[in-house]
């Protein structure tokens, strides 16, 4: 009986826990400090889908990703999320991590599908 | 001829998709209800629910990742980045934006070829 290694699904548990610390950080270090602004929002966001990217790719290159960001405004507003993916739920996995400060909401979602069949 | 309908027919093809999600997922599922806490869980859920079982009829030969941004109208500025790390020939994506008058929706698909 042919059954998935144990490796393949240990490298995915792991790319999620490694991923939720280190895009943390990364959020952390982009935006911690700072208070929302309409004129600079827009390079946060690009600043951390591409670090977080560069993060998971050293880590491993035999998955594709995609990484998502929405930084939102504190103001009372109503923000819901959700992600469904069609795809291989053996190999394929996701990780999102959400994170705030003061003045801002940061969610991050990552998608991690195996380059191998 | 033969060479032109196989391509149609694995292709990601942004326009239907577009079709699909604004006509069958958000319309029926938000429409021109107002903004209303205790049901945005459902209409989240199902907004992405609803096109993934659109996209998945298609038939092609893609994995899908979509996702569903539900803001309520108040003013409060809301911004979304996403990078890839892909096949650039071949996998694809598309972002919908849709409102009403007291909520945003943004659903973006992601379709990575097999």
């Amino acid at each position: 009986m042919e059954e998935i290694s144990g490796e393949e699904v240990l490298n995915i548990s792991v790319c999620v826990v490694v991923s939720n610390l280190s895009i943390l950080q990364c959020i952390q270090s982009i935006i911690g400090e700072e208070s929302y602004r309409q004129d600079t929002v827009n390079q946060w966001t690009a600043k951390i889908v591409e670090q977080a990217l560069t993060l998971l790719v050293k880590q491993t290159k035999s998955y594709k990703y995609i990484v998502s960001c929405a930084v939102m405004q504190k103001s009372g507003a109503g923000l819901h999320t959700a992600n469904s993916c069609y795809w291989d739920t053996v190999t394929d996995g996701s990780c999102t991590v959400k994170w705030e400060n003061r003045t801002m909401y940061c969610v991050v979602s990552v998608f991690a599908v195996s380059l191998t069949p | 001829m033969d060479e032109f309908q196989l391509s149609e027919e694995t292709a990601f093809v942004v326009d239907d998709i577009t079709t699909i999600i604004k006509d069958v997922s958000i319309c029926t599922t938000i429409g021109s209800s107002a903004y209303q806490q205790n049901r945005i869980n459902q209409w989240t859920s199902s907004v992405v629910e609803t096109s993934l079982s659109q996209l998945s009829k298609l038939g092609k030969p893609f994995k899908y990742i979509v996702t569903c941004i539900i803001l309520q109208k108040n003013g409060a500025g809301l911004h979304t980045a996403s990078s890839c790390f892909w096949d650039n020939t071949m996998d694809r994506s598309c972002m919908v934006r849709w409102e009403n008058k007291t909520t945003y929706c943004i659903v973006c698909v992601f379709g990575l070829a097999v």
